[in-house]
């Protein structure tokens, strides 16, 4: 209850305030679950840190797809879910083909807002940058009006295109001209048609929520939608680490 | 010295996994449901992207010795759960709990490493 009243009072602060858009600039780490879009207490306390030593196999969740896929995930079209078959055939093989982590590919959007190894923000009027440890991969929103360009569009990346607006309090944010190499979220494969739509807001002190649907109409039945949220990090925890992917890679053969 | 995990132990692994969580970590190479503990001693500890590698001298328990390789969270995850470049020299003797890789091979994901002075490395880090 208090925490509710907490975020109450932080929205009426919030929409209270002038046209200056919020500043999400800072570094944020996924957020504890059970917390925020996990249906939890945003902006409540931290989960209890236990003495107990981790569960051996906390580090590893199987990520091979071969418990099949999950009721949440992305409702493939026949055609992608046989893509998506072949990945996962490959992975149970213990393949690395279709891991683009192994490879120091970049995470690419929309995967690459899990922020697994945290995220840095940098805001300025005209542009918000998002940058992620996990392989020192960067996204630009363009927030100064302009749109992608035949050129942009003809070239898709990773983390495609980015262009923003703000309303009120939240930033709505289309990305587009992406990489058909990157995944939707673990290795859900998409097309070249895929778009991607966010409204990223603060939804507490220190909590960032990115509300993210993803439209697909060749490999998706109908669009997918997902929640993250992000707790700001303070000192000594809101500095990330150099990446340098390369470096390892000779250790993985 | 490799021991397994009582089946209890590994059964409660797989339930409490029921739910593939949210990870970047590089797993497939592994039999992760499975848990075996390993205790050899250090000849290299690598604190490298994509994850760190840690190169091991196990007693085979035949009079001979095995190599084994065993593959770790990345640097910035590592040292956000309280380990340093320096945790691991070579030479010291250290227990590791980790899952084997599925070809058979001398190879495996750390799930956690235990020092001679019982101190343990987690792979669970602190964000705040």
């Amino acid at each position: 209850m208090r925490a509710i009243i907490v975020s109450m009072l932080f929205a009426a602060a919030v929409s209270a305030a002038d046209t200056t858009p919020p500043d999400f600039s800072g570094v944020y780490y996924p957020a504890q679950q059970g917390r925020g879009a996990r249906g939890g207490r945003p902006g409540g306390p931290p989960a209890a840190r236990g003495t107990q030593p981790p569960r051996p196999t906390q580090s590893a969740p199987l990520s091979d797809g071969s418990q099949g896929r999950s009721p949440d995930a992305p409702s493939l079209t026949p055609e992608y879910l046989a893509k998506w078959e072949v990945m996962r055939k490959s992975r149970i093989a213990g393949s690395y083909e279709f891991d683009n982590n192994a490879k120091c590919l970049p995470p690419g959007m929309p995967a690459m807002m899990g922020m697994a190894y945290g995220m840095e923000v940098m805001q300025t009027r005209d542009k918000i940058t998002f940058f992620s440890e996990l392989n020192d991969a960067l996204r630009r929103v363009y927030l100064d009006g302009r749109k992608p360009s035949q050129d942009v569009l003809d070239d898709p990346t990773y983390a495609g295109y980015s262009t923003g607006h703000w309303e009120g309090d939240t930033l709505v944010v289309d990305t587009v001209a992406l990489h058909t190499g990157s995944f939707i979220e673990g290795f859900t494969p998409h097309s070249d048609a895929m778009t991607v739509k966010e409204r990223i807001r603060l939804v507490g002190p220190g909590l960032l929520e990115d509300r993210i649907t993803v439209t697909d109409p060749k490999a998706l039945t109908k669009p997918w939608s997902t929640v993250r949220t992000y707790q700001k990090a303070t000192r000594p925890k809101d500095e990330l680490r150099e990446f340098a992917c390369a470096e390892g890679l000779e250790h993985s053969k | 010295m490799i021991r397994a995990i009582p089946a209890t132990v590994v059964l409660a692994a797989v339930l409490f996994q029921a739910r593939p969580a949210q990870s970047h970590h590089s797993n497939v190479l592994y039999e992760v449901t499975k848990v075996v503990t390993i205790t050899g001693v250090v000849k290299e500890f690598r604190w490298v992207n994509p994850h760190t590698w840690l190169y091991l001298t196990i007693d085979d328990g035949k009079g001979g010795k095995t190599e084994w390789k065993v593959e770790g969270r990345a640097p910035g995850i590592l040292r956000r759960a309280g380990w340093k470049t320096s945790s691991l020299g070579p030479g010291e003797t250290v227990t590791v709990d980790m899952s084997p890789a599925k070809d058979g091979t001398h190879v495996g994901i750390i799930a956690r490493v235990t020092k001679a002075d019982g101190t343990i490395l987690s792979n669970q880090p602190s964000f705040q």
